[in-house]
């Protein structure tokens, strides 16, 4: 409908009346609900399985290295992604002044989004995995992904050039950035050949495999869970607060400043590994500079605030949305320490980081989601919030969950950190045996799954308090607006370039698409030409078939999540787990397994460090041979036959990568495994083990652990005898511990 | 041939090259935002969540306009 008038400037006017599609904001805040609480849950039943191992149930598609990564994906993707939607639906539509483009692709966009949800938590509790972590699923997820991204992006630019508001709101442009560097990072890092329809193995490997995989990895925590965010915050907390944002050209500094810095600082996940020094470096300048920013947007939200604190106080929305801020400088101060060299080499691997994580998860995104969803459920459901009272328990509960939760992890982290690396006078590790650092910090692992229960809690309070509201909700007829279309008339006389940027979207996507890509092509391209000149070591060899069949399980199972396989120079490194690790040693690791978390000691060198019997009485049941331990039994790969029928394919789909298999390699595959096979079984059966374990995918596990790190020589002498001497400590101590 | 040039290439100052960029771009859009002739008309931008359109009606069932 439309009728035209004549405006200011004298040229004729068109106003048009729109409804807003406020429908499929609520479908994805009811979503956002249900996934929440589904995440959580995740993350407490696996903050009690690394504070009890009893709670792994023997049972394959519960265990830890299984649920961890359905938990991050799950809180990622399904809460922050559905919230995600949610605020930027009801958000686009106001501040263009238009209906969502189209209500079909809307709901597309919805149903794909849960389809996507739904088949990763089908798929990885089945062991269904790529093995690079918060990018764990398959490809054809992988492509789903994709083209519910695209129906994202048609739907949201198709809004844009329909508004009816000349200037782009700043929320928008942090939107743009939002959709245009997920879908880059995530197509670049998805990257893989199939095996079949459930395997693939990523083109990358090794060091240039660790590279873009954490640029994306970062690149998530920056693309998914802050720029959105920010976005909804420069609408959700103006719009709560009933006031402008305190300075909107600070907004300006803030977006162009995130997008440019944040993208180049991936790296810090990779400190004192093989990755070349100078990209070290890099990302360590970057993430430090990212507290200007961080911090300019903290900032500019809470001034947002001055002259109504006293709202903070009464009004659930603002509280949360408060909170949310301050958390976020919180966790964007410590992310910036984190990637100080000297800072990282202790945090590295420990508990500090999964604190840290959880600082900007629940600390910001869990608190902002909160504070959005109180603005929202009662306006969508076009009636009051039914207990304030609720909501403030609500608050209680989460914030000291989560001070439990970081402060927990504070002291695990640093105090297993300082007992990695404690010597004596000779030099010798006071704590050779990992188990001992591991006892040492269960007691907080109870804190941290205490801290997540009231979390959890918070979470169900907060979802009683929307049932209620929603259930007293008065029925809403939709209202119909006003408003004049775009014409020349609101173009500004002699706008300056940066002006009239603000009124191009897709040029402005553009140059954000620039922005972003400055810092991933400085970073990324010399790294996978550094391919060439990774100075080459004739022992390392590719995997021998069934070698290759055991890392497929030890990625099935998710290892990964526990055990890292990169020895950093350091001495203690050293001392306890051999020479460091060199770039050439992973040139055939597609996908690369570092891991990021030491719950487990390293294994890059754990070939040959016990025999194999070691390793099969390990996976039946870790207590056996380390008293203590707490990881899960792995009984059902005692069950699971290897399936040699496989290895031809997975084998010529590495070739195809550049891993040097010849024809014959591939034609012999099964014959080979089968003989490795036989080898590997000798040695159980001589010790009492059933004949049938020849065939049984412990075999192929036990295969692939004995390999690592072999290829690649051995300490100088002087350094070999300490290493020898603390493994021998490592030894007395075992035997005292299991005497105790 | 490709080798030998690659492994001359003075990688470490690439992240002086990548800081020059950013502190470049910083200083012209800091720089730009903050010149004072834009001041009244980012105010006006900052209040545009808080404009709600005119309401001239409503209806309760059958497709959104």
């Amino acid at each position: 409908m439309s009728s035209t008038n004549v405006g200011q400037s004298g040229a004729k006017r068109r106003l048009e009346t729109f409804s807003y599609d406020d429908q499929i904001v609520k479908w994805f805040v009811i979503a956002t609900i249900f996934w929440g609480a589904v995440a959580l849950l995740l993350g407490v039943v696996i903050a009690f399985q690394l504070a009890e191992w009893r709670l792994n149930l023997h049972l394959p598609w519960i265990t830890f290295g299984r649920l961890r990564p359905l938990h991050t994906n799950a809180a990622i993707f399904a809460f922050c992604g559905n919230a995600i939607f949610a605020g930027i639906y009801y958000s686009h539509q106001r501040l263009c002044k238009a209906r969502l483009f189209n209500d079909t692709l809307s709901k597309i966009h919805f149903w794909g989004w849960q389809l996507i949800i739904i088949s990763a938590a089908i798929t990885l509790p089945l062991g269904i995995t790529s093995g690079k972590e918060y990018a764990e699923l398959e490809w054809p997820i992988d492509i789903l992904i994709t083209l519910i991204w695209v129906v994202f992006a048609v739907n949201f630019f198709g809004t844009l050039i329909r508004r009816r508001e000349r200037h782009i709101y700043v929320a928008i442009w942090f939107y743009i950035a939002t959709i245009i560097t997920v879908a880059v990072l995530h197509i670049v890092n998805s990257l893989s050949l199939p095996v079949n329809l459930t395997k693939s193995y990523s083109i990358y490997s090794g060091v240039q495999d660790a590279l873009v995989q954490w640029w994306y990895g970062h690149n998530a925590v920056a693309f998914f869970l802050t720029t959105p965010f920010l976005g909804l915050m420069y609408f959700f907390l103006p719009k709560a607060a009933n006031r402008p944002v305190y300075s909107y050209r600070l907004s300006i500094i803030h977006f162009w400043s995130i997008v440019f810095i944040y993208i180049w600082a991936g790296p810090h996940h990779l400190l004192y590994t093989t990755l070349p020094e100078w990209a070290q470096t890099l990302g360590m300048i970057f993430s430090i500079s990212l507290w200007m920013p961080s911090w300019g947007g903290m900032i500019n939200g809470l001034m947002t605030l001055r002259g109504v604190w006293t709202k903070v106080r009464t009004e659930p929305e603002l509280r949360f949305m408060a909170t949310a801020l301050t958390f976020y400088g919180m966790s964007t101060f410590e992310g910036p320490l984190l990637s100080i060299k000297s800072i990282n080499a202790i945090a590295h691997f420990t508990d500090w980081i999964p604190g840290h994580v959880h600082s900007g998860t629940i600390g910001w995104n869990y608190m902002f989601i909160a504070g959005v969803l109180f603005y929202l459920v009662p306006k969508l459901w076009n009636t009051e919030l039914y207990s304030k009272k609720l909501a403030n328990s609500q608050f209680w509960f989460a914030t000291i969950g989560l001070v439990f939760y970081i402060i927990s992890m504070w002291v695990a982290g640093i105090t297993q950190s300082l007992m990695w690396r404690a010597m004596d006078d000779a030099g010798r590790l006071i704590y050779p045996n990992f188990i001992e650092t591991v006892i040492k910090i269960i007691p907080m692992y109870w804190v941290r799954a205490t801290g997540g229960s009231l979390v959890l809690i918070s979470f169900f309070l907060m979802i009683y308090n929307f049932y209620r509201t929603a259930k007293q909700g008065k029925k809403s007829s939709v209202d119909v607006y006003e408003a004049y279309s775009l014409d020349d008339s609101s173009l500004e006389h002699n706008p300056n370039i940066h002006r009239r940027l603000e009124g191009l979207p897709m040029v402005f996507a553009i140059l954000s698409l620039v922005a972003i890509l400055v810092g991933s092509a400085i970073e990324i391209i010399p790294s996978l030409m550094a391919k060439n000149y990774i100075v080459k070591i004739d022992s390392i060899k590719p995997y021998r078939p069934l070698e290759l069949y055991g890392r497929d399980i030890y990625i099935r199972e998710g290892c990964y999540t526990c055990h890292s396989q990169t020895i950093r120079p350091m001495p203690h490194e050293v001392l306890r787990y051999g020479r460091p690790s060199e770039a050439a040693e992973f040139v055939y690791d597609h996908p690369f397994q570092w891991g990021s978390k030491r719950t487990g000691p390293d294994l890059a060198r754990v070939g040959g460090k016990y025999p194999h019997m070691w390793h099969y009485k390990h996976f039946w049941e870790p207590r056996e041979v380390t008293s203590g331990s707490i990881m899960p039994t792995y009984r059902w790969i005692f069950d699971s036959k290897i399936d040699y029928t496989s290895l031809p394919k997975k084998i010529e789909v590495m070739q195809k990568l550049g891993v040097p298999y010849t024809a014959e390699d591939i034609s012999s595959a099964i014959s080979n495994a089968k003989v490795h096979a036989e080898e590997v079984a000798s040695e159980l059966i001589a010790n009492g083990v059933p004949q049938k374990i020849t065939e049984m995918e412990v075999v192929a596990l036990i295969a692939y652990l004995q390999r690592l790190g072999t290829d690649y020589g051995s300490l100088p002498d002087e350094m070999a005898q300490l290493t020898n001497d603390s493994i021998k400590s490592e030894d007395s101590n075992n035997s005292k511990l299991e005497e105790k | 041939m490709k080798q030998a040039v690659l492994s001359h290439w003075d990688l470490p100052m690439l992240p002086i090259i990548a800081l020059i960029i950013f502190m470049v771009c910083f200083i012209t859009y800091t720089f730009w935002t903050y010149k004072k002739v834009n001041k009244k008309f980012y105010d006006k931008a900052s209040q545009i969540p808080l404009q709600e359109p005119t309401k001239v009606g409503s209806y309760s069932k059958g497709k959104g306009l």
